[in-house]
């Protein structure tokens, strides 16, 4: 018996858009866009800690030399870790190619799943959401799935943080009204962590800001960025562009603008703290030509994402990317088709922390049914990037030959080894028609309904300590809202 | 457009490397070659059942050995059939026009058969089909812009059953000019088939030099190859006429549980087919395949839309890319018994990877309830996912207009793109157009009907079956055709 | 020698050099400047109108249309007497005060445009004061407010009342934004709301009508 040298394998599937040689034109572009054109920072403090770094600051615009962007991809993390909130676990290794899914924060509407109404979001609404995000074990992180509008709005991020820390363990992704909210997050999850090290050391929640394209980062935005880096704590921060609107019509001018704007973020996040933890990433799209929307279920989003996540491991830097969502107002065969396709794409790209699961109606309204009818994709979908391995055990020469030309395998050992691995649909429906119209002729999306009901009025996530929660409470109670734009 | 270009040097680069589309693999080179030579090992060693006396007598004389019904095949041999069988076969349209080029990575996508049911597209009835519904299916593929072939959608069951497989031909031989997938019961109805051919080619020689329709020829499967099976490969190849030989393995039934094993046994079983039709007639057109499923135990059936359909079917897709022989795979379907979120999703996940894996010609699309019913609206909707699959493929074009690097200067930080030349010129061709996928905002979705992507589909499906007019056969032809099944008929 | 229907296919096809070499030639040749306003070049974009909505023509394709149609007005106004030039109404467009987006209504400004609205775009960020000050200046029969954030868009209410305030009441409020619905511009007092531009210009028309 002998073995045999020289065997590269995939381990798992291979997908990329561009070369090594193409995400470095892109990189190289831009860096030129970042010091030819620059951005605006509309806040003081960020264009000090730029100009301060070397960058050329003139009123809002700052342009960011090359040398001082290549600094900053030298002294950024690779390596990113998330961890469970209760008890500091370190659960997402957010690096290389590990892609792991979540849901999106921010939709003005959700759907109720119990009275199917369509309703601006509420806290109950966060709640409900955040205990199926909790419950389902393909999901690895939470947003939040709608804007808390039952309560003052210029707090609703407690209120949301406050929702989202009660109903599950998992990791956070916290996005704030402004820099005065993301103050108070930190202090509630460093409140449940038991300290700011801790919090440090083990964190549990993501912190978010997005640029406004093209190339302006309003003063919330460079605020939340720089307290991000001032903490330590890891923060993403992801321009939403759509082609020929507030990016080029060319999807290599999307990746050229989008890129200028993330990587300006992590210049400053760096020259305000070096070793910031910093995620890049985006929801770049194209702009519907005829209905003008931001389009979340077309193919173009998927593609550039997955040129994204190519560009990001270039780079070597975390990426934050987009599925599950669609454009349909409904949950119908287009939702099934948009959140297959970005799913499995997102997955195959390797793209390391994704969002927006369970957004439907162009990203308007939230949907749970989407979240469930996601996990189970989600499952399908890793089963595809697993690969196929391939070794003397699974080619099973010495079964094929047992068991001979026409017989069966189905009383094999090694079947009854392998058959193991099958992936075993949670919801989808495999029965027979008979049995399925008995059990009520139901849809996939009636069926996550159900399931979603039932995660609602049973699942308990793992609680906070009653202490811990009345702390949190209490700065939620107290907080203070600013009205945007006051300086 | 001087604003988009940063340089007015000459100068060039050298040395870049680019991906001209997406790039995207299953299995390695060596994983393949691993694979294949395991295959080579099973047809030395191990070898398969040949049940036809013909193919016997022509493995024995180019260096087989024989034992009875078992035949064990030198690896060289083997592996000259793989090499010889040719690298690519283009398909015409029933005019003699080139169509489909089955080679490398192209991919075209297809209705499937095998269905004992099919949805009205009127009435949304499920009932059994008929010949009308056969020339349906052609009408719609032929519509279609992103369907590149025709297969039957379901056999009639309005006809003699002896004679199918003609009238299927010519139910899709006068509904459309695309290329047609032909399966054949036996070699009496590939007979006919072929006279039926060559009365619309001319003649022989004319319908090898530009083929409108490839036979399918299902294999037995685990390495058993039933006299019809290799008779009807004996014709194709006698007659030059291009087959797809594909098999069918229940992986933890038919073919070992690991996806690797599956793969094994299915190229085995293929390669006796192309290894077959290359000693016959060098340079046969053979089109090979595999399909793939588990048994899923607690529903005690075959899930034809479950993850591993896929999973072993771009193995294969890669693998017969590996030996540069064109292939034939499944995607397309659903378990789903209704169309609904499940139909979706199972129909993109499939068409999204057997597309991404670069077989050739995929069969499938519109097979709903685990293929027991076929559907013409999810056939609709399976045209729109290829175009949303082939954008993706396209991949990015990355070059100085494309960086848009003036352009993003001149539009400055806070600026619009909207009215910018360079969005003019680019948007129509850098964009995917759907055409029944929604993008409406809730009030005008609301206000157009609240309808689901089904409902638009059976709209356009029946749009379609009203208005569409594909190009008709000359009379004189059709008569002949007619002649050609009325004998065949005669005959049983 | 060029005619009313060459003028109104330059303008079609977006050909804006085309458009105003056959304005002023029309102009030149003696032709009335409201005809070559009325018949040429608006009429050209009213096509343009009709197939937008038909979803033939697109966004960028729109505004090409409008700017061929607005540089040939240019040529033409000076010959005609302000009180005639032939507008469907002022409508003053502005993002509200700690919001800093502009897509939508930059969209709403073209497609306004378009259908012969005249517009005053006075930007991002903008207070209440500084919106009721411009409509004072600009005197629109028309405002309209643009959010993108649910925290921004309570600023819409206090503009709304600032204007009423100052004795502005008589100008129309509309409003808009992702997180914009009938029921909030019900709340704040406004008298429309549209969400998205083909419905905001259908909405001044009919406002005005």
């Amino acid at each position: 018996m002998t073995i045999r040298s020289n065997i590269k394998a995939n381990q798992t599937t291979r997908m990329n858009v561009l070369t090594p040689d193409q995400c470095q034109e892109l990189v190289y572009a831009a860096e030129e866009a970042m010091w030819r054109t620059g951005t605006n920072f509309h806040d003081e403090e960020s264009l000090e800690i730029l100009k301060k770094a070397g960058c050329w600051v003139e009123g809002t615009r700052a342009r960011i030399p090359a040398h001082i962007f290549e600094q900053a991809l030298k002294t950024c993390q690779k390596h990113i870790v998330l961890c469970n909130s209760r008890t500091g676990a370190r659960e997402l290794f957010v690096e290389g190619y590990n892609s792991y899914f979540g849901s999106g924060p921010c939709t003005p509407f959700t759907r109720n799943p119990f009275t199917g109404e369509r309703h601006r979001a509420t806290r109950q609404s966060v709640g409900w959401a955040t205990k199926v995000l909790d419950a389902l074990p393909n999901i690895d992180y939470a947003m939040s799935l709608g804007i808390v509008q039952d309560v003052p709005l210029l707090i609703s991020d407690r209120h949301e943080f406050e929702q989202q820390i009660l109903n599950t363990d998992k990791p956070i992704i916290t996005v704030c009204v402004d820099q005065w909210g993301q103050e108070d997050c930190i202090k509630m999850a460093e409140i449940v962590a038991g300290g700011e090290e801790e919090l440090r050391k083990n964190p549990f929640i993501c912190l978010y800001a997005e640029p406004i394209s093209p190339g302006v980062h309003c003063k919330e935005a460079a605020q939340k960025l720089v307290m991000g880096a001032k903490k330590g704590l890891p923060t993403i921060y992801t321009p939403c562009i759509m082609a020929g609107g507030t990016a080029p019509a060319t999807l290599a001018g999307v990746m050229v603008q989008g890129l200028c704007e993330s990587l300006s973020g992590l210049v400053l996040s760096q020259c305000t703290r070096e070793g910031a933890p910093f995620i890049m990433g985006g929801v770049y799209t194209i702009l519907d030509m005829t209905t003008t929307i931001f389009s979340y279920g077309a193919p173009e989003l998927s593609l550039l994402l997955a040129a994204l996540a190519d560009v990001a491991h270039y780079l070597g830097i975390p990426m934050f990317g987009t599925c599950g969502c669609t454009d349909s107002c409904i949950i119908d065969e287009q939702a099934g088709i948009e959140a297959a396709i970005s799913i499995a794409m997102t997955n195959m790209s390797g793209a390391n922390l994704n969002h927006d699961i369970g957004y439907a109606e162009q990203g308007t309204t939230s949907n749970l049914d989407l979240v469930v009818i996601c996990d189970e994709v989600l499952g399908m979908a890793r089963k595809l990037t697993n690969g196929i391995r391939v070794d003397e055990d699974t080619l099973a020469l010495d079964v094929i030959e047992n068991v001979g030309p026409g017989g069966s395998f189905a009383d094999e050992d090694h079947t009854e080894e392998y058959k193991e691995e099958n992936y075993m649909p949670k919801l989808i429906s495999r029965a027979a028609r008979e049995i399925w119209e008995k059990a009520g002729g139901k849809t996939l999306t009636e069926v996550a309904n159900e399931k979603v009901r039932d995660i609602i009025n049973y699942h308990e996530p793992e609680p906070l300590p009653k202490d811990v929660a009345a702390k949190i409470r209490h700065i939620v109670e107290n907080a203070v809202g600013h009205m945007p734009g006051e300086d | 457009m001087e604003s988009m270009h940063t340089t007015r040097s000459n100068f060039t680069r050298a040395s870049f490397d680019v991906n001209q589309t997406i790039h995207w693999e299953m299995l390695s080179d060596d994983q393949c070659e691993e694979i294949f030579m395991t295959v080579l090992e099973l047809l030395e060693r191990t070898g398969v059942e040949v049940l036809n006396e013909e193919a016997r007598e022509v493995f024995e004389k180019a260096g087989c050995w024989v034992d009875g019904t078992r035949v064990r095949i030198p690896s060289a041999l083997a592996e000259w059939a793989a090499r010889t069988a040719p690298s690519r076969v283009t398909l015409c349209d029933r005019n003699g026009k080139r169509a489909v080029r089955l080679e490398t990575t192209y991919s075209y996508f297809g209705p499937g058969q095998g269905n004992f049911f099919v949805l009205d597209p009127h009435t949304g009835e499920r009932r059994k089909p008929v010949k009308d519904d056969v020339a349906a299916t052609a009408v719609v593929c032929d519509a279609l812009k992103n369907i590149d072939f025709v297969l039957s959608n379901g056999y009639p069951t309005d006809v003699k059953e002896a004679a199918a497989d003609l009238h299927v031909f010519e139910a899709l031989l006068t509904n459309t000019t695309k290329p047609i997938v032909q399966y054949v019961h036996s070699v009496k109805q590939a007979q006919a088939i072929l006279d039926m051919a060559v009365a619309v080619a001319g003649s022989l020689k004319e319908l090898n030099k530009n083929p409108f329709f490839v036979y399918l020829i299902d294999a037995d499967g685990t390495l058993v190859h039933s006299d019809e099976t290799l008779a009807k490969v004996i014709f194709a190849a006698k007659n030059g006429v291009p087959f797809i030989y594909h098999t069918k393995l229940v992986l933890g039934d038919t073919a070992p549980a690991t996806p690797a094993g599956a793969l094994v046994v299915a190229l085995a079983d293929v390669l006796v087919g192309v290894l077959l039709s290359q000693l016959i007639r060098q340079g046969t057109p053979v089109i090979a395949g595999g399909i793939f499923t588990i048994r899923d135990e607690e529903n005690n059936m075959l899930p034809w839309g479950a993850p591993e359909v896929s999973l072993v079917g771009t193995g294969m897709g890669n693998l017969l890319r590996y030996l540069r022989i064109p292939s034939f795979g499944f995607a397309g379907a659903s378990d789903s018994k209704i169309s609904d979120a499940q139909m979706g999703l199972e129909e993109a996940f499939s068409m999204l990877h057997m597309g991404l894996s670069g077989t050739n010609l995929i069969q499938g699309c519109g097979l709903l309830e685990y293929g027991l019913t076929g559907s013409l609206v999810m056939l609709v909707i399976g045209d729109e996912i290829v175009g949303m699959i082939r954008k993706i493929i396209k991949g990015i074009e990355v070059n100085e207009e494309r960086l848009a690097r003036g352009v993003i200067d001149a539009v400055q930080p806070g600026g619009t793109y909207l009215g910018e030349e360079h969005t003019l010129k680019y948007f129509r061709k850098e964009f995917w157009w759907p055409t029944i996928m929604s993008r409406a905002r809730i009030k005008d979705w609301t206000e157009a009907g609240s309808k689901s992507l089904g409902q638009r589909a059976t709209e356009k499906t029946q749009s379609i079956l009203q208005t569409h007019q594909p190009e008709k056969l000359a009379d004189d032809v059709l008569a002949k055709l007619r002649e050609i099944i009325e004998k065949a008929e005669a005959a049983l | 020698m060029a005619t009313l229907e060459d003028l109104s296919k330059a303008v079609i096809s977006g050909n804006v050099a085309k458009a105003k070499k056959l304005t002023q030639e029309l102009v030149d040749a003696g032709v009335a400047p409201l005809d070559v306003i009325n018949q040429g070049l608006i009429a050209g974009m009213n096509v343009v109108g009709v197939r937008f909505k038909n979803g033939e023509m697109f966004v960028p394709e729109v505004m090409v249309a409008a700017k061929a149609m607005s540089q040939g007005i240019e040529l033409v106004k000076p010959l005609i007497a302000e009180t005639d030039m032939p507008s469907a109404g002022k409508v003053l467009l502005g993002t509200v005060k700690g919001d800093l987006h502009d897509i939508g209504k930059n969209l709403v400004g073209i497609m306004l445009e378009s259908r012969g609205f005249t517009v005053i775009d006075i930007g991002i960020d903008k207070s209440p004061e500084e919106f009721v000050n411009a409509i004072k200046e600009h005197q629109p029969q028309i405002m309209g407010m643009s959010a993108l954030l649910t925290t921004t868009m309570l600023h819409m209410k206090d503009t709304i009342e600032l204007m009423k305030e100052e004795g502005l009441g008589h100008v129309k409020a509309i409003v808009g934004g992702a997180p914009i619905s009938q029921d909030f511009a019900d709340e704040v007092g406004a008298d429309g709301y549209a969400p998205d531009a083909a419905s905001a210009v259908d909405l001044c028309k009919s406002l005005l009508s």
